[in-house]
């Protein structure tokens, strides 16, 4: 009896000792980050991390950062196995398909508390709107506009400080910025996408430009396939006749964008690759410049934020929002978006140093103004990817205008069909 | 004839032998097995990994073949197979009679000739994306060297895809070169000698005897080779994620694509099977018509 007596009392001690013990673990919160550059990296491990966890000794953050190309299969498989991490970052693109599935957690509950949340992000927070709903918490913008080299324009005589302000304009300085040697470019006056999405991100440009849309405005019906969508495309396809610019994706050389090793004078592309130009050529740098977004019928660019996302299944959502603030607040993404070197979508980072001091990234900034985003609908990324299909078709002249919009239409209708 | 009755020691061997496979069955159970059949299952479905499995019937084998862009991957797979499957023959017979001499340092050359064999295809494709590229790559420069080119290898629709051909014979050459070189070992020194006091010559030693003698070995070349090139995906995810234009898009990288881009797990399982019946008719048909000629 004695002994049974002593053996129940060494368990009651040593559960008491492990529930104790369980009592004081900090909770643990995992986030995905979409990125492996090294700059983000360290700035989240060696600055926001210690600082987060000085703060808030009770949760602790694990942290992976994950290649974007690896980001959707590993999410998807994550969630099917029901090991979904409970913050994760991803595009604007993908709010619609995991929040239809009822993988998100709706936002508006937490952002509803701050007022500094709801008047510093503005307009950026409907980046991530599905269905009345605010799913994601933005992070950092990307967007298309004209970057051209000014020593270029100098050299045909062109004004250097004044872009192209309309598709006239853009034919006219692309024409006359073009240089062939026989059959071969030297210099292209212009490089626009050929394939994949940055065909579909330069077209819906020009179509929105042209005061066309991608899909009606309850995200049910395709509208793109009318005059406005077939001019743009017309106009695209113009551009690539051969004398001013070839249907052949300009490359880099090393890590020297195009525009940098000066095979192309201008090119519709992000701040991203702005600043690789000034990191890999720095004495090219003063050279380049960024023009406002052009207006035909209207003023428009295409925009798109990526920023973080909480998952339904989160056993933990009141602390994953204390991480989500901490993270989204104006330090950190002031952290973040200088790492990456993206916009922020805090209207008080514009004075951010990596913002301010930069004429070129002010300019996409400023370019928000005229920001127009894709769709967030559940079919986007399958539609996206039969638009870019048929835009190329018409590219490549392997189908003309008409037939690509047309194609793509009846496609994108027979997914609205399935879903 | 009376069956003999099971002894207490046959027995135990019995449950021995069943101990010793049971690892192997329930391997084969487990991650062969059940996998395929649940993949059988979800090409049924409407599947997107992140809600529950809806039966939709043959729904998604009937998009397959209304789609386009699978007749496309289709057409793509089989010219990429017709091209790699001849060339990696010759190439890898070439140069297994090459190393078949005996002669000082050759084990050097048979292991430079495996090299790519054993190199990661991401490694191997980025090497190819800098020799084809346009404005500096090796070939470009030595082609303009002699006043033809340059060409656009990867992102011409009409070149791209005949680009990846020659970069898989070259990286899977060396893999069916130990094969041959393993044959052409086994082949009797006789039968040449005898040839040759009949006064044949080299060509025709090849043609009358190696050749015959490697068929079976080349029938295994011609059915892994199949089953290998039906099933690309590497080089193309690495080097040009089925563009330009479609041009690249195997049925292996468009399985991905379905399933992995536009989360359609059910619509990519029944490409799957799709691709297997495909590869299983070939596989059987290649090896009716070679065991007729044997």
């Amino acid at each position: 009896m004695k002994r049974f007596f002593t053996f129940t009392l060494l368990v009651t001690l040593l559960a008491t000792a492990s529930f104790g013990a369980l009592a004081n673990e900090p909770t643990t919160i995992r986030v995905w980050f979409a990125d492996t550059a090294e700059p983000l990296m360290r700035a989240v491990n060696e600055e926001l991390l210690p600082a987060f966890h000085q703060a808030h000794p009770d949760i602790r953050i694990e942290v992976d950062f994950i290649g974007w190309a690896e980001l959707s299969p590993k999410l998807l498989t994550s969630f099917a196995g029901g090991v979904a991490p409970d913050l994760f970052m991803h595009g604007q693109a993908a709010t619609a398909g995991f929040a239809s599935s009822g993988s998100l957690e709706p936002l508006d509950a937490y952002i509803a508390q701050s007022e500094d949340i709801q008047i510093d992000f503005g307009a950026s927070l409907d980046s991530g709107l599905y269905q009345g709903e605010r799913y994601m918490m933005p992070v950092y913008g990307s967007g298309n506009l004209l970057v051209y080299r000014a020593d270029f324009y100098e050299e045909v005589g062109l004004d250097p400080d004044s872009a192209p302000s309309n598709w006239d304009e853009l034919r006219e300085y692309s024409s006359k910025l073009a240089k062939k040697a026989g059959n071969r470019f030297l210099r292209e006056g212009i490089s626009l996408g050929t394939s994949g999405t940055s065909v579909q991100q330069t077209w819906s440009t020009f179509l929105w430009q042209n005061g066309g849309d991608l899909f009606s405005a309850d995200g049910q019906r395709p509208v793109f396939n009318d005059a406005a969508g077939l001019e743009a495309l017309e106009f695209y396809v113009g551009l690539m006749d051969n004398e001013i610019s070839s249907p052949r994706e300009a490359q880099a050389l090393g890590n020297l964008p195009p525009l940098a090793a000066g095979t192309i004078a201008q090119q519709f592309t992000n701040v991203e690759t702005v600043k690789d130009i000034e990191n890999y050529a720095p004495d090219v740098y003063p050279q380049v410049r960024v023009a406002s977004p052009l207006r035909q019928v209207e003023s428009a660019a295409w925009y798109s934020f990526a920023g973080f996302f909480m998952s339904r299944h989160s056993e933990n959502k009141d602390d994953a929002w204390t991480v989500l603030e901490f993270l989204t607040s104006p330090t950190s993404l002031e952290a973040i978006t200088g790492a990456l070197n993206g916009l922020p979508p805090r209207a008080s980072l514009a004075s951010a140093p990596h913002v301010a001091e930069d004429a070129n990234v002010r300019a996409f900034v400023e370019g928000l103004s005229a920001a127009r985003f894709n769709p967030n609908i559940p079919v986007w990324v399958n539609a996206r990817d039969q638009l870019s299909r048929q835009l190329e078709r018409a590219i490549f002249g392997r189908a003309t205008p008409a037939q690509a919009l047309e194609t793509a239409e009846r496609e994108i209708l027979l997914l609205l069909q399935d879903q | 004839m009376a069956v003999q009755p099971i002894g207490p020691q046959r027995r135990k061997l019995e449950r021995v032998a069943l101990l010793f496979i049971a690892p192997v069955v329930l391997y084969t159970l487990v991650f062969r097995i059940a996998p395929m059949v649940s993949s059988l299952y979800l090409s049924f479905t409407r599947y997107n990994a992140l809600q529950p499995a809806e039966w939709i019937g043959l729904h998604n084998y009937v998009r397959i073949f209304q789609s386009d862009l699978f007749w496309t991957a289709l057409k793509n797979t089989t010219i990429y197979s017709l091209e790699v499957l001849p060339l990696n023959i010759v190439v890898s017979l070439a140069l297994a009679l090459l190393v078949n001499q005996k002669i000082r340092g050759i084990a050097i050359f048979r292991t430079v000739f495996y090299l790519p064999v054993v190199t990661s295809i991401i490694a191997v494709s980025m090497i190819w994306l800098w020799l084809y590229n346009y404005d500096l790559g090796l070939i470009n420069t030595l082609l303009e060297y002699i006043g033809l080119g340059p060409y656009d290898w990867l992102g011409d629709p009409d070149l791209a895809l005949h680009s990846l051909v020659i970069m898989r014979v070259w990286k899977g050459a060396g893999w069916n070169m130990v094969i041959y070189l393993a044959a052409l070992q086994g082949i009797p020194q006789q039968l040449y000698e005898a040839a040759e006091i009949d006064g044949a010559n080299s060509w025709r030693r090849l043609l009358h005897i190696t050749w015959p003698l490697l068929r079976p070995v080349t029938l295994y070349i011609i059915v892994m080779g199949i089953i290998s090139t039906f099933q690309t995906f590497g080089e193309i995810y690495a080097m040009t994620q089925g563009g330009p234009l479609d041009s690249t898009t195997t049925v292996g990288y468009l399985i991905y694509q379905q399933a992995f881009d536009q989360f359609q797990m059910g619509r990519a399982s029944a490409t799957s099977f799709v691709l297997l019946g495909i590869i299983l008719a070939l596989t059987v048909t290649n090896s009716r018509v070679m065991a007729d000629r044997d």
